[in-house]
Formats: C-alpha cells, structure tokens, sequence
C-alpha cells in the first residue's frame, strides 16, 4: 500500500510490498525540526548585520505583529496538511469572512451594529466555507487542492456580491481598537495568534483528533484499516481550518479598516510557503503547528530584513516563490527513487 | 532443511477480482465517456441560444467577432493547461507567465520588431521547462511548485515592468495585425487560435507517439516500464504549457496594445476551467485540443453572455468556481484514484 | 468449547477460477496450527476470509461455537481474530503507544483528550503479553523489524474482549527476521498459547513443524493433508505439497532444443549487486536459452531482473547485452538496447489501464505499430488486430479498454507490445503467468517458446518449480542475494524438486 502524495501517485497495489526502511529516521527528523529554526537564527543574524534597524526591539515588534495574523492561517492550513491533503480557498474564506464582518458590524453602509457578534458570525461564514471544502472532497471525492481552488474564486465573489457598489468602513469603535490595542500588555493580534498556537498545538498532541490526524496523514489505507474514522477527521479538520480563515479574515479587516474583497491577497502564498519551509510535510503526517510557526517567522523575517535593506517589495514576493520552491524539493529529496510518480 | 517455493504475496490478484466489476462499469464508463465527449457542445449551444433569448443581438456576426477574439487567450492558456492536465499535474503559473509575456513582449519589441514574438516564445518555453524539470527531478507536487513559479515570475513581470502598464507604440506593427486583420470577420487571431487547435489535433493523432501525455497521465508507471521517457514527456508538457502562455500573452497584447505585469492574471480560473469543461478529466489521461475549443467558448459564452444577459459580474466568480468543481467531480475518474487528497 | 475456529466446506471463486474448494479445518483452544501450502495453493486467501477481506461464497466459518461471516477487517478484529502480516501495517510516524490503541482508544480518551498515563499502562499491558519490552513511548519508525512485529502481535492479540479466546494469524513472521529473532519469536508464540490460538502460516517447513501443534496442507485450494507436527516429517508434508501426479505438459518442454552454449552470451550478468538484495550476482542467458530463476522471498531474483531492465539501480557489477556493456540508467535505455521486461505487477507495470487494447500493444515500438513516422489510427488497429489472433486475445476487439479483459488476455496483450518490434535481444520475465488460468498460461508458454525457437534470450522468475523446470533450458536457484545452485532441464532429465528445494533453503 504505497500512499499517494497531494494529488500524487494514483496507484495502489495489491499486493503486499516489503516494508520501506526510512533512511535514518532521525536524521531527517531532526533536519525537519532544527533545520528551519537554525535558518531563522541564521537570517536574523544576517540581517541584524546588514540591515540598519533590523535588531531594534521595536522591530521585533513589528515583526511579532505582522507575523500575527498569517500565523493564526497558518495553523489551519498546517491541520489540513498535515493530513495530507491542501486548504488553497484562504483568499477567498478571508474576503468573505471580512466582508460578512464589517457589513454587521457598525458600518458606513447599512444599520447593522452587532458588535462582538459580528465576529462570531463572520467565524461561522469561514466555518461553513470549511465544512463545504471538506464535504465535497470527502463526501463527492474531489481531491482537496481542486476543491478549494473553486471555493477560493467562490468566497471571492461572494465577497464582491457582499461589497456591492460602497466601500464599507468600520465604524465600531471598540472593535477598531483591536488593530492598535493592547490585550494582557501585548497587541490583540498577537494575542489571537498566540491562542490559535495553544489550540492547534493543543489538539495536535493532546486529543484523540489529533493523534488519527496523523495517522491519516502517516498512512491513509491502514488507518482506515485500524478504525480511525478518516472522513469525519477531515471534514473536522477543514472546517476549522475555514474558521481558522475567517478569524484572519475579521482581523486583517479590523485592521485595513474597510471591507475589501483583497483583503487577504498574497495570504495563500505566505501561508502555503510557511507550512512548507517549516518542515511539514505536503505528503501528511510530520510537522505540526510549532514547524509552521517558525516557517511563518522565518518568512516574516525574511520580508522584514529584506525591506530594512532597501529591496523592492516585489523581490519579497519572488523570494517567496523561490522559496517554497527550494523548500518543497529540499524536505522531499530523501524520499526519491527511479520510478517514482509523483504527480 | 526443506522449504518451499512460496511467495505470499496474493496470488489472485485484485485483477482477477475486477474482471466481473469490470464489465459490470463497462456500460456507465462508456456512457460517461460519451457525456464528456457530446455534453459540452450541448451545453455550448444551449448557453449561446439562453443568451440569444435575453439579446438577440448576440447571434450576430459581430457578437460573434467579439466572443471568439476574447476566447483566443484563454483558448491558448487552455491549450498549454491541456499537456500538463492529460500527463496527471496542473500548472498554476500560466496566467502570471502570459502577463511576464506581455512584459517581455512589450520591452523588446521597440528594438527586435517582429522577431520579439520569437524572443517572448522561447523565453517562456524555457521558463515553462524548467518548472518542469523541478517538478520531474524533485519528484514534488506539480501545484506546489507551479505556484512556487507563479509567484517568482509574477515577481519578475513586476519588477522589469516597474509595476506600471506599458504602452507599445514602437514597434506595434509587428502584431497589431492580430487584433486588427480580419478574415471572414473573424480577427487573425482567432484564425491562429483555430490554427494552433488543428495543429496541436493533428500531432496528436498523426504522430506515432502523438498520445504520449495521455499514456503517461492513465498509467504513468506502466509507460515508464514500456520505455517511455516518462520524464521528458512530462517536462515537455510544462515547456509547452510555457509556450503557449506566451502565445496568449502575445494575443493580449496586440488587442489592447499593452503590457502590464498582472494583465493575465484573472485567466487562470477560466483556463482551468476550459480544459476541465471541454471534457479533460483532471486526473489525466483522457481530453483533446477540440474539447479544450468547446470548453473556452464555454467559458467565455459564460463570461460576455453574463454580461449581455445583464446578470451582475460579481456573480461570475462564483459562477466559475461551482462549474470548476462541478466539472470535476463529473469527469473525475475515480476508479483510478483509491485514496484522493 | 471443542473447538475455537472452525472451517466447514469453505468455497471461493475469483471469476472462473476456484481458488478454495470445500474447505475443511478446526482449530482447538490454546494450540498453534501450520498453514502450509505452495503458491497459489489458496493459503492467503483463506487468511483473507478470516481477516475480514473477503468473504467466502459457499461453505460456513464457526467461531467461539458462534456461525460468523465478516463484512470488514475491523469485523474480523471485534470479533477477536488479529492478523499480522508479512507487510507492517503500524503507522511509522506515531508512537507504539499510539499504534497500539489506535482504532479503538477506548478510555484512554475522555472528551476527545488523551490521557496520556492511560496509555502508556494500556500500552504496557499489552506489551507484556507478548513479553516486549519495548518503550510504548518511542517513534515507532525507530524500531527495528522484530520489535515492530513484537508490537504487531500485541495490538492483534490485545484489545478487543470477547468471550472465545483470541485467535492470531502470522502470516510469514520469520523470512525478514534473523535467527535469535526467530527464536524470541518461538518463546513468544509458545506463551501466547496461553492465551489464545495460533494461526502460523509459513514457507519454512522446519520453522512450522517447531512452532505448531498441528499441520494444515493445502494444494490447489484443496486441503490434502493434516498432521500431528510432531509425528510429521518435512518431507512428507513436502510430498503432500507438491502432490504425486506429473505436471502437465503444457510447457511445451518436449520442443526444447539443446542451446549451443557457444559465443558471447546475449544477456551477461557479472557480479551484480543491486537493490540492497542482490550481491555478487553472475549468470549467462545465451541467444535463444530459456533461463529459469527460483527462489524464495527476498532471494534477490526480483532484484536482478529488474536491474537488468534499468527499473533497479546497479550499485556494483555490469551487465552486458551482446557484449556490449549495458548501464540502463532507466527502462526506456534498456529498450535500447533490446531488453524487455514483463513485470509481476501487470496491473501497475504492465498495462495500461484506460487505455485500449491497441494503443497498450503499441506503446513500445508506436512506429511499427503504426505502419511508419506518420501514423495511422487504422494501422494501429490492424496490427493490433494482427496480434489479438495470433495470441488469442479475447474480446477481440482492439478498441476495448484493457482493464475490462481478463488477466490471462491482458498478459497477453503486454507480451505482444514487446514482442511486435524487431531487435528484441533479451525478453525478462516476472512471475509471467501469476494468477493465470491454466488456457492462458499454455499459450503464454508456447509463445516463449516460440521466441526462443527464434534466437530470443529469455530469463523467466518462475512463479513454481514446475514451470521452472518444465520451461527453462537451465534453473538457477537463489537464496538470501546468491546463486546458490544451477542445474541443467533438458527434456527427459529435468532436475527434481527437491534438489532445488534444498538449495533454496
């Protein structure tokens, strides 16, 4: 029973197949962990070399709060890798979690002033996004990555429908003070990210979900096999990684201050290159919510340094692709063999 | 110390097994197979006839003109998607290597004049084997690393063009005539469009390795053990998936004499979704560039017909991404996939 | 209770062929019973019924005095029978504890947490069972084989509660293990008798008479045979095995013509090792020879021919094709050169799937399939047409999906890709006839023949002794990565099945 990577190998034999001898497990196990961490040191030391205000505290500020929201993605996009499959709707659950938001909210636009409840239901429109994604990839059994890539254009109109002709603002006072305010003496983003952390990791290691995400991840067939109940898993998993999108949606709309159906451009990138560069693997299985933290802070770094040192902030983007390119063929190239089919 | 010559591996093999199952699916197979093969051009006339209903006009000659001269990029993007889909992967950098094209295209054609179209193909051709070759000698996920790509040359395109829409005025004449030469009413480049079809048709059915994507997208393993160079078909696949993004980036920039380095970025759903609609299942193996002209008319009809018929454009995003998964889930081949992610 | 599992009448079919016919077994309490059985006797299909894979189609299973027939593995499971298989079915990347409860953590989760202290006892319990002192909190990839088949057997055995002691099936625990392994291995079974029964099921008749109370022969489906292990003699259940008739003749072995062994062999193979299997590895296959290889699991056989074909790596040694030194860096260079390999995985390998009959015949060589460097879809057809006929390829029909055939005909279909261009030097074959019907492998036999009769060099895995002896000019047999044995099979004066046997083992 050979697994199939994302959208990859499409067969599966019969017959048995002598069992794969991981080459020196550790190794790569420790590669997976401390190899992003020690690039991360590695750059900032770098960059605090090269570029003037890098090493400021105030910096490492900015960086912890621009890391924040892609962060609190970041876990969600880690859960549904993890078990092997790939969430690329982020855009659009953001725009029309955002949009949702703001129109309920005290806005320019229309009476609504629901407050706090506007952000809860905004979560339940990326809730509801995430249980569609993870219904037809189990349930009509289209592979995740083509799923998603229908309901990312899907959000994204019905953000454009919400939009209408009018920007919408803002005009909670109390919720808009989330963009600068300060929670427990940190800014309320990295709060939310920090508890995005604790509860990804939380369920990572600590429940039963976690531990049949990784079996599934590890090895599909045989945990069916085993009794792990593999389709409710995913759909679990999908629908809060759209909850997940729709709390980054609500944030980076607080933040803008308008609702704007590109409210989350570039979010797919970052967060699909975080989860990568981080160490988890596309194929399910290994990585987890603290690899994909320190891929995002790498990342953010990266961006950070980068502009510090006077690049175009289009170079933040080709680094980007460049990265999760290298990334990608790095974290897979013990794994190849002559005949491999990956697709 | 006697032993016996045993494997234990299971003897009957599932394929004895599916002989029965076969032929049991043989009748709903061919049935699907004849779906995918008339249903879009069903589903093409109905739309057309359901927009004519709303607007008359839209059967007229020049309704005609403006539909098909609006299909040829994504018909070319579709084209190029098509090798990549028939071998099993997705390339999700075509719209950002047309836009890189029309960048390229618009700096080098004030010096090079006509030869800049050459210039702008083999330069994406390159670009397109390469993704390629990533993807073939890391073994990796295409769409990873083709978005890897998108985002890297979306770069590019912005950088060398300073992120600003490039007028071209010297040098126009090199491929104005695309956009502005008609025959039959038709502008040139649907003409080349249609040709690019026919050619690409043609290879395909006359060459003796003409369905070697297909072979490699039904049973990748297989050809590779029958001395296909599974390898090299595969990379083709991207270089020509390069190739024609510039041949849709070009077309673009003679209809609106310009470049800018996200002009063809919004085509890559209605690529997709051309290929996937004119009938190539997404899992590989089955389609042809005749389906692949259904489904761009498709998706165009789809697109100017919205707005014919007076249905509000924001809707069209939606509309796109129910019909790609809806397209999906029904040419998807299932039998082939026992564990979809 | 008299007996624990019971087999009466037990039937299954794959399509045309009986695979097990009227079946008959029991299996008492607190004993481990041998399952033993050439390939394609019907062994792993009847492990198969009792895990839950398949179902039977006539006949009644008996379990703990309760008539019982599983839908599912997990049926199987909860009903108190584990299997271990040959392949490991733990997932890599979680702990032993972990695999050991997963699928049914039963209070070892609360509200959706685990308690992480509930586990490791649970683990522990398990664990101890089978005497393993394994840490339940390891990475299970960071185990070796026989501690990872250590956790196997506890999480088979463990578990499930139900009134009948639990039954174990091993299904070939020992051909990976090494011998003070085996050992341990012994010990175990022998205390988990206590507990439960055991299925042991094994190629290694000297390990099956020590580990069992009582012998099971199965041949052709059928079972042949039942005896007390230890009144039992190898031999004797060897003769049970392989039976008393002569093989038919359906290899054609009377048309079989003296090689001249003179010249340069077309296919040489010089101390090879490949694959991690393989080592040292030297053979000749001569123009129109017909060499068959033995061996049992892991000999390395696979290997070799694979290597051959450029589907292995070669990490020493060379390989040379009409004297030519041959580096297949991959299969399409080895086609090159003039090889052609008919894998054991048709359904992966070999064909197609999906795509027609005709297009399948003309993968290798499309420009002779298809009448020159323009193509035709007709000529494709007609040659395929050409071929369908002469091997008997049926439907004939060169437009139908490949995958809707039958085996036989399918196998038949990939012969003909390889054997429709000129310039075929070295035809490799792998387990050619696995899972055939008897009509199918005679015409399969009398096209190697025919293309040996031509000057083709062949180099055949044999699926059994007797198509090994019956087909090849010459049997090579190998055991643990050597050559440990070659015997000349001239008609009239074939080598027995028992000297090759011996140097199997």
């Amino acid at each position: 029973m050979s697994t199939t990577e994302v959208t990859g190998e499409v067969t599966t034999p019969a017959e048995p197949v002598a069992p794969v001898r991981s080459t020196r497990p550790r190794v790569r196990r420790l590669l997976s962990t401390a190899g992003p961490l020690a690039a991360l040191l590695g750059l900032c030391v770098v960059f605090a070399a090269l570029a003037p205000g890098f090493a400021t505290a105030n910096n490492a500020m900015a960086i912890v709060e621009q890391a924040a929201i892609p962060v609190v993605l970041a876990m969600g996009a880690t859960l549904v890798v993890l078990v092997g499959g790939v969430d690329l709707s982020i855009e659009g659950v953001m725009a029309a979690s955002g949009l949702t938001f703001v129109l309920l909210a005290a806005n320019s636009v229309n009476g609504n002033d629901l407050g706090l409840l506007a952000v809860l239901l905004a979560l339940g429109v990326g809730l509801l996004f995430g249980v569609v994604n993870g219904v037809l990839h189990v349930v009509v059994r289209v592979p995740s990555f083509l799923v998603t890539l229908g309901t990312w254009f899907v959000g994204l109109g019905v953000a454009t429908v919400l939009f209408g002709t009018a920007t919408p603002q803002l005009a909670d006072p109390s919720l808009a003070a989330w963009a600068g305010g300060h929670w427990l003496g940190l800014p309320v983003v990295v709060v939310f990210a920090l508890a995005a952390v604790a509860v990804t990791v939380l369920l990572c290691k600590g429940t039963r979900l976690g531990m049949h995400t990784y079996a599934i991840g590890g090895d599909e067939a045989t945990s069916r096999l085993a009794g792990v109940p593999v389709g409710r898993t995913k759909i679990i998993l999908f629908a809060v990684a759209g909850l997940l999108s729709g709390l980054g949606g609500v944030l980076a709309t607080i933040r803008l201050g308008v609702g704007d159906v590109s409210v989350g451009s570039g979010s797919l990138f970052l967060t699909l290159s975080a989860v990568v560069v981080g160490g988890t693997l596309l194929s399910g299985g290994r990585g987890g919510p603290l690899h994909s933290l320190v891929g995002v802070l790498l990342l953010v770094v990266l961006g950070n340094g980068l502009l510090l040192s006077g690049a175009s902030p289009y170079i933040q983007q080709g680094a980007q692709g460049l990265i999760i390119v290298v990334a990608v063929i790095a974290t897979g190239w013990p794994a190849r063999s002559r005949l491999r089919v990956v697709k | 110390m006697i032993a016996v010559a045993t494997k234990t591996s299971a003897e009957r093999t599932s394929t004895e097994m599916r002989a029965p199952e076969g032929a049991a699916q043989a009748v709903s197979r061919t049935t699907r197979d004849r779906l995918r093969l008339a249903g879009p051009s069903v589903v093409l006339v109905a739309l057309v006839l359901l927009v004519a209903l709303a607007e008359p006009n839209f059967l007229s000659m020049n309704a005609l003109a403006v539909v098909s001269a609006q299909a040829v990029p994504i018909l070319l993007l579709g084209l190029g998607q098509m090798f990549v889909i028939l071998t099993g992967g997705i390339d999700l950098s075509v719209a950002a290597l047309a836009s890189l094209a029309t960048v390229i295209l618009a700096t080098v054609i004030g010096s090079l004049g006509p030869l800049a179209v050459v210039v702008t193909l083999v330069a994406l051709t390159l670009i397109g084997a390469l993704t390629g070759l990533l993807i073939v000698v890391g073994q990796v996920p295409s769409f990873v690393v083709s978005l890897g790509a998108l985002g890297f040359w979306g770069a590019v395109a912005l950088v060398a063009s300073g992120s600003t829409t490039i007028y071209i005025s010297e040098g126009y004449d090199a491929i104005f005539w695309l956009s502005s030469w008609t025959v039959l009413g038709l502008p040139m480049a649907v003409w080349a469009g249609v040709a690019a079809v026919a050619a690409v048709f043609c290879a395909m059915r006359f060459s003796p390795r003409g369905n070697v994507f297909h072979l490699v997208g039904l049973g990748e393993k297989a050809a590779m053990m029958s001395g296909v160079r599974t390898r090299i078909v595969r990379i083709g696949a991207f270089a020509l998936s390069g190739f024609f993004a510039g041949a849709a980036g070009i077309v673009l920039s003679a209809q609106q004499q310009s470049a800018a380095p996200q002009l063809a970025d919004s085509l890559l759903l209605p690529a997709i979704a051309a290929v996937l609609v004119g009938g190539c299942a997404i899992t590989g193996g089955i389609g042809g560039a005749w389906r692949v002209l259904v489904g761009a008319l498709v998706v165009t009809v789809l697109r100017v017909g919205g707005s014919v018929a007076g249905i509000d454009p924001s809707f069209q995003q939606i509309v796109y991404g129910a019909v790609v998964i809806v397209a999906v889930a029904v040419t998807l081949d299932r039998s082939r996939l026992s564990i979809i992610k | 209770m008299t007996s624990l599992l019971e087999l009466r009448n037990v039937t299954k079919k794959f399509g045309p062929n009986t695979v097990l016919d009227d079946v008959s077994l029991s299996i008492a309490p607190n004993e481990v019973v041998g399952l033993i059985g050439e390939n394609g006797a019907g062994k792993s299909t009847l492990l198969k019924i009792l895990a839950g894979v398949h179902r039977q189609d006539g006949g009644r299973m008996v379990l703990g005095g309760r008539e019982v027939s599983f839908g599912s593995p997990a049926d199987a499971a909860d009903h108190g029978i584990g299997v271990v298989h040959q392949e490991q079915s733990l997932l890599p990347n979680l702990t032993v504890g972990q695999n050991l409860i997963l699928g049914h953590e039963g209070d070892t989760a609360r509200a959706g947490f685990l308690r992480r202290r509930k586990i490791r006892a649970r683990a522990q319990e398990m664990l101890s069972v089978v005497e393993s002192t394994v840490d339940p909190g390891a990475l299970t990839e960071t185990l070796g084989f026989a501690q990872r088949q250590m956790v196997e057997v506890a999480r088979a055995v463990g578990g499930r509660q139900v009134e009948h002691p639990p039954l174990l099936i091993l299904d070939e625990p020992t051909s990976v293990l090494e011998p003070e392994d085996v050992e341990v291995l012994h010990r175990r079974v022998t205390a988990l008798k206590e507990r439960g029964s055991v299925i042991f099921v094994s190629h290694r008749l000297d390990e099956v008479l020590r580990f069992s109370d009582r012998v099971y022969v199965l041949r052709d489906g059928k079972v042949v045979g039942e005896r007390i292990a230890s009144a039992a003699t190898e031999s004797e259940l060897y003769q049970l095995m392989i039976g008393k008739g002569a093989a038919e003749e359906i290899y054609s072995s009377e048309r079989k013509q003296a090689v001249p062994r003179t010249g340069t062999p077309t296919l040489s193979v010089r101390n090879l090792t490949c694959g991690g299997k393989a080592k040292d590895v030297s053979l000749d296959v001569h123009a129109g020879e017909i060499v068959s290889v033995v061996g049992v699991v892991d000999s390395g056989r696979e290997e070799v021919a694979r290597a051959v074909f450029g589907a292995v790596p070669v990490d020493s040694g060379t390989v040379e094709i009409d004297g030519q030194r041959s580096a297949p860096g991959s299969p399409a260079d080895a086609v090159r050169s003039g090889v052609a390999y008919v894998p054991a995985e048709r359904r992966v390998e070999g064909m197609i799937a999906g795509a027609t009959v005709a297009q399948n015949i003309a993968t290798v060589h499309p420009v002779k399939a298809g009448g020159g460097r323009i193509s035709s879809g007709a000529r494709v057809e007609e040659t395929a047409r050409g071929w369908i006929e002469k091997l008997g390829i049926r439907p004939a029909d060169p437009d139908a999906d490949i995958a809707r055939l039958s085996g036989g005909n399918q196998q038949k279909a990939v012969v003909a890709k390889w054997i429709l261009g000129d310039g075929l030097k070295v035809l490799v074959l792998d387990h050619p006839t696995r899972g055939l019907d008897i009509g199918a492998k005679e015409d399969l036999y009398a096209v190697f023949r025919d293309l040996s009769d031509r000057g083709v060099a062949i180099l055949v895995l044999a699926d059994t002794l007797d198509e090994a002896i019956g087909l090849g000019h010459r049997v090579i047999v190998m055991r643990d990565g050597e050559i440990t044995g070659a015997f000349d099979s001239p008609p009239g004066n074939p080598p027995s099945k028992l000297q090759l046997l011996e140097k199997m083992m």
